[in-house]
């Protein structure tokens, strides 16, 4: 099967985007590997793509979204990153694979996702769960399974579809969706990408919930998940082999939440040190930390999240700031100044 | 961070923490001038070098951080909001001491709760000023106090006479005191940052509020955690041993060549020995084994050349990895020479002289690379020799076979997931390939000290020697039966060697700590040095070619009933348990520990243990009781010590 994997990033994430394609690579040379990018390189930064362990980069301005400058606005970093994902996964379904396979920077492969080619034989969608296991436990209730309903039953970290059938209708609908509503934006029933998943078994067939323990292990299902590592090498989850990780909030607070749910687990420990070492190497320290080329307006000031819920939610400041980017002429930030709203 | 704090937040921060008793006692200008001491700590005093508290000086902190110094940060602060989650040392004040014994003498014990005439600090829900001081809730946190745990781990409190549980609440816990074995103040500060942030002693927020509010009293991610936060890549390692490498000077050629002058055969008869360090300067079962080579080749009249890397290196070199090499001639260290000069020197010194009996023991390739080792061999005419399996290095750049330092691995295909997180992983192979240099080059004898080790070693290896035997590196022979002990004395559990994370020494920690006040038990060290911080009587021991009974006379001495032989890793002999059983204790250990495991199962030594958690269990129940000297007739035995390759000379054909 001709498999196309993509990942959705900035430039402050392409240490984990290495880290994720040189996992891949390793286990699926055959994959072609896409790094899709809503970023610009920062200057002093050299990016040479033919040294980059992907076979292509896509730059999300030529996606060909509408009024791209404008749309891009209405979105934090997080939020733009996942709302991509939509456009290329219904874009690739006509590139000539056979299936798209989307993966989160922050995720790694610890052996052959072979098994998931095989479930795309048979069906048009995959997803994987955020927890498979209910919690007993009070405290793990609260942080994961209620995390879970508030943020999504799916983890949108993973997705897999064949391109045509149901998996080409579902990327139609996704795209659909996401052009216009991918906010974080929880009491209104929005979690990014996710929340839109927990329609899918109910709106397409050919769908795969895979309830193998083996994928997605992260913080949110560690409670549930015990890992091993035997005298032979395999590592196995509950029993079953590891296949991804999703290394979700690397720092202090993805360390605590995994110290929490993996306890005296310690195979947990050494592949998380793993992850860290290999992000250390992929690291260049020419792009500065949390490096965005659309976290400014064009005069240098900072955008703050206030400023963009505002334009998403007014479409007067929309037609009037087509590229709410520009200060040429003031632009939308000299009005929000003069609104007494205080950029950054 | 403090690079940003204001005034007000360092203020808050290290109000919970500056001892203005001690400030005052100790800086009587202070004191005279009226002035608050968290003020004048936090605008002057840090920048004047006074210390804040008596566990805290501000001079050993810049010391340790020179980072902290550069930045020009109140030290502190810098501890409380950020130094030591990131683990940075502290060091206690100078005047600590003798302020600490003045109190003492004067029988003042601050009295526990917020300094009236300080600003209070941010409370929690549910947790006033008001409540923290009630009789009612000094019960609350008494309850969760174990005093006799605090005054065996504090010996300085049990003998200054203070309250333990005072000493606690108002030193202790900023000293990094715990209050119990179930509970740990640096714990619960990194899993509620609230406490953290309040300054609220953790103990004290668990007592009265955290219970409650289903907060757990520590992490208790085990002792694999603690390994695997310290784990230094290899990268490193080899980088600081290069370095290491580079600031010793080296020796002239000709020293050695003047060296070997100084000759028991004329040169004819030669044995060379390689291994990982110097062994006539360090203690350990390898090292005691070369003392026994090195005399027993002395007897044999042949000169001795052993060659080591001058600093301790992790792997075996690479081609271009350059380092010092140390060399003892005949037992006599001669100097620290080029890798490269010593094939040299060696050939010249040969030339001319007629090759007699010449031999060969690699007992570790650690630190030397294969070319240097050919080339000096090919200078000494040697093609043959004995390669020692005391540690798994020939199968990997992890010696020890314990993936990421925490657990035995069982040298799994190199391609393993396993390997692949392992932090050996990307060394294995080069590690092999160095040693198949010599395999295939060379005439090789593997020789290995047990039948296990030889059985895992054959399994797993790809390397061809041309022979492969089993020497033991000690036997037992019966020498009568112990003298039985009264029944009702306490079970003496020992820890021998040392206390190194691999061998065991954590595990046993956190037994000794968990019965620690059991009246059941009592917990000993016997080695040359030991690991403070925990509740285990220590015993110096050392073992010596001029001593070398002296581990077995010890664990007769002190009557140790049972000895946890705990090593993570596959023990290719271990002369612990064999000196354990001839002491008549009994062993403990686990399936992972090779030759300790296999010994202990070849007789009736002691038992073998799933894991730790069954390890704990047996003390719990006190199962364990049965293995006491009271209730058996232990049996005594004399160590017969091998001369490891001088004794296979014999039989070997010269080379």
């Amino acid at each position: 099967m001709k498999v196309l994997c993509y990942s959705s990033f900035t430039f402050s994430y392409l240490n984990r985007a290495r880290a994720l394609f040189t996992s891949v690579r390793r286990f699926h040379p055959d994959w072609e590997l896409v790094a899709l990018i809503t970023d610009t390189p920062p200057e002093g930064f050299v990016f040479e793509p033919v040294n980059e362990p992907f076979d292509r980069v896509v730059y999300a301005q030529d996606l060909g979204i509408p009024d791209f400058q404008g749309w891009l606005f209405k979105h934090d970093v997080v939020e733009v990153c996942t709302a991509v994902k939509g456009p290329f996964i219904h874009q690739a379904c006509q590139s000539g694979a056979e299936a798209v396979i989307y993966l989160d920077p922050d995720t790694a492969l610890l052996s052959s996702l072979d098994p998931l080619v095989d479930w795309l034989g048979e069906h048009d969608v995959l997803l994987t769960p955020h927890l498979i296991d209910p919690n007993t436990d009070r405290a793990a209730i609260l942080d994961n399974d209620l995390s879970a309903s508030r943020t999504g039953i799916f983890n949108l970290g993973f997705v897999a579809v064949r391109t045509h059938g149901e998996g080409a209708r579902f990327a139609r609908w996704w795209n659909d969706r996401l052009l216009e509503f991918c906010y974080d934006d929880i009491p209104n029933g929005l979690f990014v990408d996710q929340r839109w998943c927990d329609h899918v078994p109910a709106l397409f067939d050919k769908v795969k919930v895979i309830r193998d323990p083996g994928y997605n292990v992260a913080s949110w299902n560690l409670s549930q998940r015990k890992v091993a590592i035997g005298k032979d090498g395999a590592i196995t989850v509950n029993g079953s082999p590891l296949r991804f990780w999703h290394f979700t909030k690397l720092g202090p607070t993805g360390d605590t939440m995994t110290k929490k749910y993996a306890g005296q687990n310690y195979p947990v420990y050494e592949i998380w040190n793993w992850y860290k070492r290999q992000v250390t190497a992929f690291t260049d320290p020419a792009i500065p930390e949390r490096y965005w080329a659309y976290d400014a307006f064009a005069d240098g000031s900072k955008i703050e999240k206030a400023h963009r819920v505002l334009y998403r939610e007014r479409a007067d400041l929309q037609a009037a700031f087509p590229d709410p980017f520009s200060v040429e002429g003031g632009g939308y930030a000299a009005w929000l100044r003069a609104e007494g709203l205080r950029p950054a | 961070m403090a690079r940003e704090a204001s005034h007000d937040q360092v203020y808050r921060v290290i109000s919970t923490a500056v001892d203005a008793a001690f400030y005052r006692t100790v800086y009587p200008d202070v004191a005279a001038a009226g002035v608050d001491p968290i003020l004048h700590y936090d605008a002057e005093g840090w920048r004047e070098g006074r210390d804040p508290a008596p566990w805290f000086s501000t001079r050993g902190y810049f010391a340790a951080n020179p980072d902290v110094e550069r930045a020009d940060q109140n030290p502190l602060h810098h501890y409380l909001a950020a130094g030591r989650r990131e683990g940075r040392e502290i060091a206690a004040s100078r005047h600590a001491v003798a302020y600490r014994a003045q109190r003492a003498q004067e029988r003042v014990v601050p009295a526990w709760g917020f300094d009236p005439g300080r600003r209070p600090g941010p409370t929690l829900p549910g947790l006033s000023a008001d409540i923290l001081s009630s009789p009612a809730s000094r019960a609350a946190v008494a309850a969760e106090f174990d005093a006799v745990f605090y005054l065996s781990l504090n010996s300085d409190v049990a003998e200054a006479g203070i309250d333990p549980l005072d000493h606690f609440l108002n030193l202790g816990w900023r000293e990094g005191r715990e209050p119990s074995a179930d509970f740990s103040v640096a714990d619960y500060l990194e899993m509620n940052p609230d406490v953290a942030q309040a300054g609220v002693n953790p103990l004290v927020h668990f007592a009265l509020a955290g219970r409650a509010e289903g907060r757990s009293r520590k992490q208790n991610l085990g002792f694999r955690y603690q390994t695997l936060s310290k784990l230094q890549p290899v990268a490193e390692r080899i980088a600081r041993a290069k370095r290491a490498g580079e600031a010793l000077s080296v020796d002239s050629p000709e020293r050695l060549t003047a060296a070997l002058s100084r000759s028991r055969s004329g040169l004819r008869d030669l044995h060379i020995t390689l291994s990982h360090d110097d062994y006539s300067a360090n203690v350990g079962g390898v090292q005691f084994c070369l003392q026994r080579e090195g005399a027993g080749i002395a007897a044999l009249g042949r000169d001795h050349l052993h060659l080591f890397p001058a600093v301790p290196w992790p792997t075996v070199r690479r081609a271009g990895q350059r380092a010092p090499m140390g060399a003892l001639w005949n037992g006599e260290r001669i100097g620290t020479f080029a890798g490269e000069a010593i094939a040299e020197a060696l050939g010249q010194a040969l030339a001319g002289v007629a090759t007699g009996r010449r031999s060969l023991a690699i007992h570790s390739l650690l630190g030397h690379s294969s070319t240097e080792v050919l080339d000096i061999l090919a200078a000494a005419e040697i093609e043959a020799g004995l390669f020692w399996l005391h540690d798994s290095a020939s199968l990997c750049a992890g010696v020890h076979l314990m993936r990421n330092d925490v657990a035995d691995c069982g040298a799994p295909p190199p391609q393993s997931p396993a390997c692949s997180i392992c932090i050996y992983g990307p060394y294995r192979q080069q590690q092999v390939a160095e040693h198949g240099r010599l395999f295939e080059a060379l005439d090789l004898t593997v020789v290995a000290p047990s039948e296990s080790a030889l059985g895992f070693w054959g399994e797993r290896t790809a390397l061809r020697p041309s022979a492969a035997i089993v020497h033991p590196h000690a036997a037992l022979a019966e020498r009568g039966g112990a003298p039985q002990p009264a029944n009702d004395a306490p079970l003496r559990v020992a820890f021998l060697g040392m206390p190194a994370a691999h061998k065991g020494w954590l595990a046993f920690r956190d037994v000794a700590q968990r019965f620690a006040g059991d009246p059941r038990y009592v917990f000993l060290h016997l080695a040359t040095a030991t690991d403070r911080g925990a509740p285990i009587e220590f015993h110096p021991v050392a073992v010596t070619q001029a001593d070398p009974g002296a581990m077995r006379t010890a664990l007769e001495r002190l009557s140790v009933d049972v000895a946890v032989i705990w090593s993570l890793c596959r023990e290719t002999f271990s002369f612990t348990a064999y000196e354990t059983a001839a002491a008549g204790a009994m062993v403990l250990t686990n399936p992972d520990s090779g030759n300790v495991a296999a010994f202990v199962q070849s007789g009736s030594h002691g038992l073998v243990l799933p894991d730790e958690a069954a390890l704990a269990d047996l003390f719990a129940t006190g199962e364990i009781l049965e293995l006491a000297r009271a209730r058996r007739s232990a049996r005594l035995y004399d160590m017969i010590y091998s001369g490891l390759s001088a004794d296979l000379l014999h039989e070997a054909p010269d080379a």
